[in-house]
């Protein structure tokens, strides 16, 4: 009798400790994955078990394969972890360079990838003599398996693009791109389009950046139009022009080949279009801010009106509530009116007395500018101030 | 007899005496695994010790890359690397992104950053590639490094992330060059090395010239340490091709400074990458571009060319002069390789990357 795996084992126990591994798996509320078994008897099997529960990590095993074999791969010389390398390996669909692993030589022969592998992806697992020589069909096991892909519910989609007005300053400085899935990154900037009111699609108006600007969700695509293609004074930077111009009409449109995570394509195209106005220049002066506020014992919100739209991913985040002693109050943002309203609503009822509006001045518009200085300085003209604190203040009272 | 022992002698002291000069730069770096979230750009120090950015974690690692072994002398030539890296992190080549390629200086051997996905739980792999065409992507777990935070932007920061556009060692400190997802603006952040327990960079705004009379805080698109008369200068190129000079010892923490423009080298472009070679006693930047090929650029008048603070009409070029190489097509990354080499990642017709070594032009 050819011994098998085991060491020291005859056959019928290494497939008592297949039961065992089976029943583990399925304790585990695992998905068991079918064994793959290959030639006649004395039979090597390779058997995938699930480690993850989403089944993309994976260890292969292999099993009743002749203890000569263990042996030779025990003794032979490669490193820890790379035993058996020679032996067994696990290819892509279509690629000769096998995937890296972990393997183990012992009591079993079981190989780990150091990824966990990807579903829909075609793979090929295969146990055989690293010189080909001797083969016999007992002593190779070769398979092909998929995890299958899992279809999403609905298919992506851009649930919202920033800033929502329809009249934008000719130095508009970015778009925030809303998606309602976690997209690919790497593609960016071959699905997003500006074009004229005509049709013509304007030539790279947009500042590209390999890194591409995610949060970290991965839903939220901040883009930059390129400032050299933003308009300065009387005349555009470059004779090919500028990206946006006063006067005229453009669309932004995102084409429905971006994919999300997970490889599928946009349920549609997205359009946005807008008007171009004369540029701003003016640093955000809060002092034109108007602050309606609250009546204690309510959980009314707080209510701050701007004149002009501000950047709706820093209204998010730079403006904080405060007592007067410094106590950060909790609560909700809102920003509403084509980002021109922003609320905070207290997660409990006001306290009457004084409290102060925080406000980072890193804080833009649409442009930019922000309170401690416009977007550009004009090195022979710089009239405008500039505000050198960290934050500024506006105090409103609950009474 | 007696002289050839004195001068063993001499050599051996010589030796122990180097030794004890300049400890190893992975001692300081302590066994474990660094968390890293993503990974980005790449810049080797001494000793195979690798500054990896991490744009998610928002932080700075050192990793000793345990790359001790000089690889053979010979070209480097790996065609397909993306399929073959791809296949060793077992999946397929439109499931990753390579973000980076740095060459230990010690060893010769490519090393590139790579995401093993798109999304934002792609995983990140540090993947090793020799000139004989080996793929390896490193263990990441139980190794030696040190960690740097970027910022200490709490998790109720919402949507704000930093993106890492370029960094290097130089002399004892990390550069790091980036911008947010929610402001336009450039930050150069200098990390001293080792990184002390409580290693935070402090920002530097860099304004320049580069748009006439109008200043602007523009992010760094890639950049090179460079010295002028034993200065050490940080060389940065932004979209649209200006090169700025920036002189290290200008940078204090959370100032503002002016950098100076020294070259225009043409619009409608992007900077991806750049190196400092030294030929026939001269240095030049070889550049690779988006839209304008491989620039070599003479660094002959770095420090005397007029300073460009006017406007630079029909995307024309001024200052420092370069030639483009013609031959040289669909570069995205590049590194020196040796004193005569530069390693190429590049963009063939058709989308395969390959790696492959170039004499210095």
């Amino acid at each position: 009798m050819q011994r098998v795996l085991i060491l020291g084992a005859s056959g019928v126990s290494a497939f008592l400790v297949l039961g065992l591994i089976a029943a583990c798996s399925r304790e585990r509320g695992v998905q068991e994955a079918a064994p793959i078994v290959c030639g006649e008897p004395p039979r090597i099997e390779i058997r995938v078990t699930p480690l993850s529960d989403d089944g993309t990590s994976v260890r292969f095993e292999v099993l009743g394969i002749p203890y000569e074999i263990v042996r030779e791969m025990i003794i032979s010389g490669a490193g820890k972890g790379q035993r058996g390398a020679a032996w067994f390996q696990l290819f892509v669909e279509g690629n000769t360079t096998p995937v890296q692993g972990t393997y183990e030589v012992g009591e079993s022969f079981s190989f780990e990838p150091c990824f966990p592998l990807r579903r829909g992806v075609t793979y090929t697992a295969r146990f055989g003599r690293p010189d080909g020589k001797g083969e016999d069909p007992g002593q190779v096991c070769t398979k092909q398996f998929v995890i299958p892909r899992r279809m999403p519910a609905t298919r992506p989609a851009v649930a919202v693009m920033y800033p929502t007005i329809d009249d934008l300053p000719e130095n508009q400085l970015k778009f925030y791109l809303h998606f309602s899935a976690p997209m690919s990154r790497g593609e960016a900037y071959e699905h997003i389009h500006l074009r004229e009111s005509s049709g013509r699609e304007v030539e790279h108006p947009f500042l590209e950046l390999d890194q591409e600007l995610w949060d970290p969700s991965g839903k939220r695509f901040t883009l930059f139009i390129d400032p050299g293609r933003i308009k300065r004074g009387v005349k555009p930077r470059e004779e090919i022009g500028p990206s946006l111009e006063a006067g005229k009409s453009y669309t932004l449109e995102i084409d429905a080949g971006w994919h999300d995570a997970e490889g599928n394509p946009l349920k549609e195209a997205f359009k946005k279009s807008f008007r171009v106005g004369p540029p701003i220049d003016e640093v955000v002066d809060v002092k034109a801010w108007k602050v309606r506020s609250p009546t204690a014992g309510s959980r009314m919100p707080l209510t701050v009106t701007f004149p002009r739209p501000l950047d709706h991913g820093m209204l998010e985040r730079v403006l904080t509530v405060t007592t007067l002693d410094h106590q950060t109050v909790a609560g909700t943002i809102a920003i509403s009116e084509k980002e021109t309203v922003w609320q905070f609503t207290p997660h409990e009822a006001w306290k009457a007395g004084a409290c102060e509006l925080v406000i980072d001045t890193e804080l833009e518009d649409l442009a930019g500018n922000n309170i401690a200085k416009p977007f550009e300085v004009d090195v022979f003209h710089p009239v405008q101030r500039e505000v050198k604190t960290k934050t500024v203040t506006l105090p409103f009272t609950v009474k | 007899m007696l002289s050839r022992l004195c001068s063993a002698i001499a050599v051996t002291a010589a030796l122990l005496l180097a030794g004890s000069a300049r400890a190893d730069l992975s001692e300081s770096l302590k066994q474990g695994t660094p968390d890293l979230k993503s990974i980005g750009p790449l810049g080797f120090g001494p000793d195979g010790v690798l500054f990896v950015g991490d744009p998610q974690g928002a932080a700075i690692f050192a990793i000793d890359t345990g790359d001790r072994t000089p690889s053979p002398a010979g070209p480097f030539k790996v065609p397909n690397v993306n399929e073959k890296i791809a296949a060793t992190l077992g999946t397929e080549a439109n499931d990753i992104l390579i973000n980076d390629l740095a060459v230990n200086p010690g060893t010769g051997n490519a090393f590139l950053s790579v995401s093993r996905g798109k999304g934002p739980s792609a995983l990140p792999a540090l993947v090793k590639v020799t000139n004989k065409g080996s793929v390896e992507a490193m263990k990441l777990n139980d190794v030696k490094f040190a960690k740097a935070m970027l910022n200490n932007l709490a998790t109720g920061e919402r949507q704000k992330q930093d993106a890492i556009t370029h960094l290097a060692y130089v002399k004892g400190t990390v550069y790091v060059a980036g911008l947010s997802n929610e402001q336009f603006s450039s930050t150069l952040r200098a990390i001293p090395f080792p990184f002390s327990d409580k290693a935070t960079a402090t920002g530097i705004e860099i304004f320049h010239g580069a748009h006439g009379r109008l200043e602007t805080n523009s992010p760094i698109r890639t950049f090179v340490p460079f010295e002028i008369k034993g200065e050490t200068n940080i060389l940065a190129a932004y979209t649209c091709t200006p090169l700025v000079r920036i002189p290290v010892a200008e940078l204090k923490a959370g100032q503002r400074i002016k950098g100076t423009t020294i070259a225009e080298l043409g619009n409608m472009n992007r900077p991806l990458d750049m190196i400092v070679y030294n030929k026939d006693g001269k240095d030049y930047i070889l550049m690779a571009n988006s839209a304008r090929g491989v620039m070599k650029v003479s660094t002959e008048k770095a420090e005397s060319v007029e300073p460009i603070t006017k406007h630079i009409p029909g995307g024309g070029k001024a200052g420092l002069t370069y030639e483009t190489i013609a031959n040289l097509k669909g570069v995205m990354q590049l590194d020196l390789l040796d004193k005569e080499h530069a390693l190429l990642l590049v963009k063939a017709e058709g989308g395969a990357l390959n790696l492959e070594s170039i004499a210095l032009p």
